[in-house]
């Protein structure tokens, strides 16, 4: 085995990019194939049932819940207002009689003879599924949804919290390895998509919620102030549902690590532009890593040659190390032997030579590496 | 032999007479010394004196002294000399009228013949009273008044000394309660052992909610002035708390209507709480009837129709707790008992499925609620237990071991220190009276010793 | 699905669909014995762009008729059975865990009593339980509601009320269920699978609640028809069917498979309890089984051949790893590290292992640190099963007045490590640990083995082919249980209590094909040799209040089984208490581990 497939990151100049927007259940699709959708457009609608309101009558009138029926002065499918009367007792000689008032406001689902419970369902709550990506609808998928279709420049993170958004690309630091602190976050980057250098502080997060950002991205944070955040340890990586606020992005991982140069150098390039964010991670089968899209106009002309095969091993190739002791150097690939290695740790496990920019050598388990796509 | 007998009547009738005849001046008591009480609020003064020598039975059986007549004067008041008030006798006059009128002056006091100490207790705080006794004699006659040498003032003391150890224990044990309250409110964790019959309260209910089946609830047949009805009724809010949760149907009959009223209340609280009011029954929580037999045959026939698949007693029980528990038994219900009537544990112990015990009754209420004043009091009166324990252990212990070693004197002034000082009332230092009184009683014992020996063998 | 007489088959081919790698072994019986001899592995091949999960097995299969010599895979593409001579198998099973594994979402009335019991029978059935909805657990009606509307379970096991019991607590439960009609995992065409095991006086009304469409409903007998007792096998056996029915009929291939196997394909989970069931029943002993994965630890266990499993979502080595560190808080996995760390430096560690999964750790220390973690994760896996595996809630109690200061709940666990008898490792951090004694020292640090236990690993995680063959035939299986699964690390003695540091703890004495003697002190750890082949019978004299499985001081006679680590005599007491002083927690810690020689100073070459 010559060759050996070691995922990394996509960050791409130009890319394809399709979306499926789909609704959490069957509604009305609001485009048609060929539409040209903007961000913030509404592409599909519909009313997700309300809550559910049990009320138990059989015990509030003392009844026997067979009973219930008979007293209901509302039917099944019957809307209901706030305090009205939803059931009377028959009381004794037609005096006495107890009337109840609804609590809830809805419409009565069912009246349950069995356990003398009705449920009253409370007014639908209308959801709106947006295009999130500016493009061209290429399918449409009736009650569901649609897919959307753009060319877009694509940078992937490696991980995030909050969910989907959209702003203007504002690069806040000067160089990819220039800490992103809170002096470096203006007043005008209300809106704006920020980028930053190696490590977010909580304080620069903070300020841009301050004013009002639509995502903060950069290399690196710390986990203690992630977790300062958050409010709490995060434990699963499973993020996106997370109300912020504003969406935060790493590129590179935890600690003081600075942004690859190429995303850096992208994301500078596409400075004032419209990108549509997620932070939305999932590290599970079905991985799922916080995006970058910057939709481009047009294709351009001719993507980069690809010197090497995707996502394959080689010699020459550039690559960073994703563990300690040499957690996020990047360097060039300088060898590949065959047989397995012993680590320090006792383990054996294949690995490579890596050749740093300063000239040191270093064995790395292959595991432990992850390509930069060129 | 008639003869005889009339003149020994005679005889007898006629002695009193002739003593009196005799006049004879009745000898005063002598060194007459008046102490102010200690340790009290400043209203006793104790008058001690040596009898009259007189103070015998004479050969005919009468008696010259038959009494002791106390008199007080007032030498000098709290307020100091300037008011003048009450000072009858003069400032610095300390003697007694040499013309001193029995009959005119009122005495503070008398005692009978034999006694020879007289306490005051009408006396003002921080006024300096001069005491005198006088003998009596059978037919108003008064000796001449012997007078206290020292003139004495009743004072309060602020501290009791004679309780000194019931201080120093009170202390300890209200520290520490304070000083758990005070750890619990911070966040510290106060470990109340589980209590088996609480813990299975979710379960029981549980029970009978999975077979459709409702709790049966009995607060006892005492009305709610009892302390364990108001514990049963704490125990009462939990179940109705649980049974709200899981929607169980609660029943609660009661023997008393004010316990009715509590338990609907509690129960409807509960209800509230867990945000179920609609659950809430009022008709489940109902009055049977005051009568013990007419009460326990009503629930049992509750029991016996309705098959509750879990029972709870808690509260004041008497004969009527076995006829329960066994009914419930049959039926197949779970049964949790709580009282602290001695009697009727057994028969809970034995017919039930998990029993609170006396204290565990009265403690549930600290362990349900969670709440860091009843814990920490919980905790403190455990201390104050543990110590009273020890005590007790280290009494008994001294006392055998004084009894099995009677030459240990060490031992025995321990012994003798725990009773009178730290359980008695003879203060922080021990009485060097009784101390010497000790070393008489050991003496006595040793010598006493070889002829127990000898009767042994 | 044919009928074979256990004594004709010969040849047994398994395969194991993971969700990454299929796996496959072939038994043989060779000199009158079943033996494991050759195996073979490929990537599944459940996703696209292949979307055929036979793919992957032939692709594996192929791989051992290689190494086996033996023709396996016919022209036709099909795996060849019946056997004819130098050909084929006598039986191809399979076992499956691709696409997730069967999740499931059940319901009770309460949820330590019917609820606790359905979550019984999914688990044991092998399936991952995503919530379990009670009357009970504390969420409003309609949180519940939202809750099944947002989960996208396989299929849905409803239980309640005994038999007579309530009727309207389960039909409440079924109102519930239905109108938030939950949606399958797997197409929108195929209804949710609704299995009722509940009161059989509710089947009525429960029918009717389910009478709209997008729901299959199945009933079984009552899982707990009293609350005494336990029924689970119905439900159990019906969650398999639906499995083979509904979910592996979605999955890409799975027909195919289905055509080919000789018993019906079981979610792996289920077969490797099924096996730890079979081998604790034919040698009677208790055995504790743990899966230690990236995401989840799996916890099996069998006492007195009561079954149970647990499994802790979010207890794992990678993905989960930072929740392990946060559930079990840093200065509790520090503690078993023997040197400072930098521990704003370990946080970002560890988030950045969570989210690049699959490194390894290069240096010593980072081993160490991540083993710490393993320990952690195996402990709080155990307390989980330990909370779970407990004897039945609700359950009326006989008392006598003897009775009266040592009243205890029903609903104990019935996990005792005094009792246990064999320990098995599996799971990635546990099985490729550089060196054996590192697996065993987890194990005995974790789990805290009392008295005599013995330790082994599953070698190749072998256990799901096995279960699926126990069924077929019992007595193979627990052949190659024993002979070629399980790598046995050695036998721990431990002591229980709290021997004094220094102080003589127990003695003990060895004879058989090894002899030796000596003392243990309180606190100290040590190794015998005993090699893999031998047993020998050892004789302990524990120290007053000291127990090694008699009662507290009394002398204990066992016969020993060596391993590849050895003998390992633990005089450090339970429940194992370190020092709360950072410095002299390291020192105690340290001296652990070179006492047991877990790190070797010049690390040799153990194969991955």
């Amino acid at each position: 085995m010559a060759k050996a497939y070691t995922p990394g990151l996509l960050v791409t100049r130009h890319k394809k990019h399709r979306i499926m927007r789909r609704l959490p259940i069957a509604g009305d699709v609001q485009v048609k194939v060929d539409d040209m959708v903007k961000a913030d457009d509404t592409v599909a609608e519909t009313n997700l049932p309300g809550d559910v309101h049990p009320v138990n009558l059989a015990n509030t009138m003392s009844l026997p819940a067979a009973d219930v029926v008979a007293c209901m002065l509302k039917s099944e499918g019957d809307s209901i207002a706030l305090d009205e009367p939803l059931a009377q007792s028959k009381g004794m000689f037609g005096m006495f009689r107890t009337i109840v008032h609804s609590r809830f406001e809805g419409t009565v689902e069912t009246v349950s003879p069995v356990t003398g419970q009705v449920i009253i369902r409370g007014a639908p709550l209308p959801v709106q599924v947006r295009a999130y990506m500016s493009g061209r609808v290429v399918g449409v998928t009736e009650h569901e949804g649609c897919e959307i279709e753009a060319d877009v420049a694509y940078a992937q993170g490696i991980f995030g919290v909050g969910g989907e958004t959209q702003g203007c690309i504002r690069v806040a630091t000067v160089a990819h390895d220039q800490e992103l602190t809170a002096d470096l976050i203006t007043e005008d980057m209300a809106g704006c998509v920020i980028v930053g250098g190696a490590r977010m502080t909580v304080e620069s997060i903070r300020r841009a919620m301050e004013v009002k950002a639509a995502a903060i991205i950069s290399g690196g944070i710390d986990d203690q102030d992630l977790k300062e955040l958050l409010g709490y340890d995060l434990g699963v990586a499973i993020t996106g549902r997370e109300s912020l606020g504003i969406t935060v992005i790493v590129t590179e991982g935890f600690g003081e690590i600075s942004m690859a140069d190429r995303t850096y150098a992208m994301l500078r390039e596409f400075e004032g532009r419209e990108a549509s964010v997620n932070g939305a991670t999932q590290i599970r089968a079905g991985v799922m890593r916080p995006e970058i899209i910057v939709p481009l106009d047009a294709a351009p002309s001719a993507s980069s040659d690809a010197k090497f095969e995707e996502g394959q091993l080689e010699t020459g190739r550039m690559l960073r190390v994703i563990r300690d002791p040499w957690f996020g150097m990047i360097g060039e690939v300088s060898g590949l032997p065959a047989e397995p290695h012993v680590l320090g740790s006792g383990s054996k496990a294949r690995v490579l030579e890596v050749t740093f920019p300063s000239g040191e050598k270093a064995i790395v388990p292959r595991a432990n590496v992850e390509l930069i796509e060129e | 032999m008639t003869r005889a007998l009339a003149v020994l009547l005679m005889l007898l009738c006629c002695t009193p007479v002739v003593v009196h005849a005799q006049a004879v001046t009745l000898v005063g008591p002598s060194d007459v010394v008046a102490e102010d009480v200690p340790d009290d609020v400043g209203q006793q003064i104790t008058v001690k004196w040596n009898l009259s020598p007189q103070d015998r039975a004479q050969a005919s059986g009468a008696r010259p002294v038959n009494g002791y007549a106390i008199y007080r004067k007032v030498v000098q008041t709290a307020e100091g000399l300037e008011s003048g008030a009450e000072t009858a006798a003069g400032p610095g006059e300390l003697a007694f009228a040499d013309d001193f009128d029995y009959e005119a002056n009122q005495p503070v006091g008398t005692v009978p013949y034999s006694v020879n100490q007289f306490l005051d207790e009408n006396v003002d705080d921080g006024v300096t009273y001069m005491y005198a006794v006088a003998s009596t004699g059978p037919g108003g006659t008064y000796s001449p008044l012997s007078v206290a040498d020292m003139p004495v003032t009743a004072r309060m003391e602020y501290i009791n000394e004679g309780k000194l150890w019931f201080l120093i224990i009170m202390m300890i044990i209200s520290v520490v309660i304070v000083f758990f309250v005070f750890y619990a409110k911070h966040g510290g964790t106060i470990k109340v052992r589980p209590i088996a019959g609480l813990e299975a309260v979710s379960e029981a209910v549980g029970r009978a909610t999975e077979m459709g089946k409702p709790v049966l609830f009995v607060p006892g047949i005492l009305d709610i002035n009892d302390i364990q009805t108001v514990a049963g009724i704490t125990v009462l809010a939990n179940v109705a708390r649980t049974a709200a949760q899981y929607d169980a149907q609660l029943k609660v009959p009661t023997a008393r209507s004010l316990v009715m009223t509590t338990a609907r209340e509690t129960v409807q609280a509960a209800y509230l709480g867990e945000g179920r009011p609609d659950a809430y029954n009022e008709d489940n929580i109902y009055y049977l009837t005051d009568e013990q037999f007419g009460y326990t045959a009503g629930v049992q026939g509750v029991m016996v129709r309705e098959k509750p698949a879990a029972c709870f007693y808690m509260g004041a029980f008497y004969a009527e707790s076995l006829i329960l528990a066994e009914t419930a038994n049959s039926i197949g219900a779970i049964q949790v008992a709580g009282t602290a009537m001695p009697s009727q544990l057994p028969f809970f112990v034995a017919a039930c499925d998990y029993t609170l015990i006396g204290e565990e009754f009265f403690a549930a209420s600290a362990y349900l609620s969670n709440d860091p004043e009843q814990l920490g009091s919980l905790k403190g009166q455990d201390l104050g237990k543990i110590i009273a324990a020890f005590l007790l252990v280290l009494g008994c212990l001294l006392a055998t071991l004084a009894a099995v070693l009677p030459n240990a004197k060490p031992l025995r002034i321990a012994d003798l220190y725990i009773t009178n000082n730290v359980l008695g009332e003879d203060g922080l230092v021990p009485d060097s009276e009784k101390i010497a009184n000790l070393d008489l009683l050991m003496e006595r014992d040793q010598d006493a010793q070889p002829a127990i020996d000898e009767g042994a063998n | 699905m044919t009928n074979l007489d256990p004594d004709t088959i010969k040849v047994i081919l398994a395969t194991d669909c993971g969700s990454t790698t299929t796996k496959a072994i072939l038994i043989q019986y060779v000199d009158g014995e079943y033996r494991q001899t050759h195996r073979g592995e490929a990537p599944t091949t459940v996703e696209k762009p292949f979307a055929d999960v036979t793919m992957g097995v032939v692709n594996s299969v192929t791989e051992i008729a290689e190494l086996a010599g033996r023709r396996l895979v016919g022209d036709d593409g099909r795996i060849i059975c019946p056997a004819t001579g130098t050909e084929g198998c006598d039986i191809y099973i399979s076992t499956s865990s691709a696409g997730g594994g069967l999740q499931m979402m059940v319901a009770g009335v309460i949820a330590e009593m019917t609820a606790a019991s359905a979550k019984r029978a999914a688990l044991g059935a092998g399936s991952i339980v995503m919530d379990v909805i009670a009357a009970n657990d504390g969420r409003r009606p309609h949180d519940q509601i939202q809750r099944i509307r947002d989960l996208r379970p396989d299929m849905i096991l409803i239980s309640g009320g005994t038999d007579g019991g309530t009727t309207d607590k389960v039909v409440q439960i079924s109102e519930l269920v239905a109108p938030a009609k939950p949606q399958p995992r797997f197409g929108s065409d195929y209804s949710m699978p609704i299995i009722y095991a509940g009161n059989k006086d509710a089947r009525e009304p429960v029918k009717d609640v389910f009478s709209d469409e997008g729901f299959d409903l199945q009933i079984v007998d009552n899982l707990r028809p009293v609350l005494e007792r336990e029924n689970l096998g119905p439900a159990r056996d019906k969650i398999h069917d639906i499995f083979l029915e509904h979910v592996m009929a979605q999955a890409p291939g799975y027909d195919k498979l289905m055509g080919w196997t000789g018993a019906p394909i079981m979610p792996t989970p289920g077969a490797v309890g099924d096996i730890l069931q079979t081998v604790a029943k034919l040698q009677e002993i208790n055995v504790v089984g743990v899966d230690i994965g990236g995401a989840t630890t799996d916890v099996f266990s069998v006492f007195d051949e009561t079954f149970n499993r647990t499994v802790s979502a979010n207890l794992g080595m990678s993905y989960s790893i930072s929740n392990v560190c946060a559930e079990a808080t840093m200065p509790n996995v520090l503690r078993w590290v023997p040197f400072d760390m930098n521990e704003r430096e370990l946080r970002n560690h560890v988030k950045n292992k969570m989210i690049r999964p699959t490194t390894i750790p290069q240096t010593r220390e980072a081993l160490m640190f991540e083993q710490a973690v393993a320990r952690e994760a195996l402990r709080l896996a155990y307390k989980q099963h330990k909370e779970f595996a407990t004897t039945l809630k609700g359950v009326q109690q006989q008392r006598t007045v003897g009775d009266t200061f040592s009243q205890q709940t029903s609903g104990q666990t019935i996990v005792d490590n005094m009792t246990l008898d064999l320990l098995v490792a599996s799971g990635g951090v546990l099985s490729h640990a550089p060196r054996m004694h590192q697996t065993a020292m987890l194990l005995i640090d974790a789990f805290e083995p009392e008295g005599v236990t013995m330790l082994a690993k599953d070698s190749i995680f072998m256990m799901p082919h096995l279960g699926v063959l126990a069924s077929v035939h019992p007595k193979a299986a627990e052949q190659v249980f024993d002979r070629d699964c399980l790598v046995y690390l050695g036998t721990c003695v431990a002591a229980k209590g709290m021997p004094k540091a220094g102080k003589s703890c127990f003695s003990w004495e060895l004879s058989g094909d090894r002899a030796a003697s000596g003392t243990i002190n309180g606190g100290d750890l040590q190794l015998v040799e005993l090699g893999e082949e031998e047993t020998a019978t050892i004789t302990l004299s524990p120290a007053r209040g000291i127990d090694l499985g008699e009662g507290p001081g009394k002398k204990v006679q066992r016969s020993v089984r060596g391993g590849t680590v050895g003998l390992i005599l633990d005089g450090r007491g339970r429940p194992l208490a370190l020092p709360e002083d950072r410095a002299a927690c390291q020192s105690t810690v340290q001296g652990w581990l070179d006492s047991l020689d877990v790190y070797a100073e010049e690390s040799e070459a153990v194969a991955v």
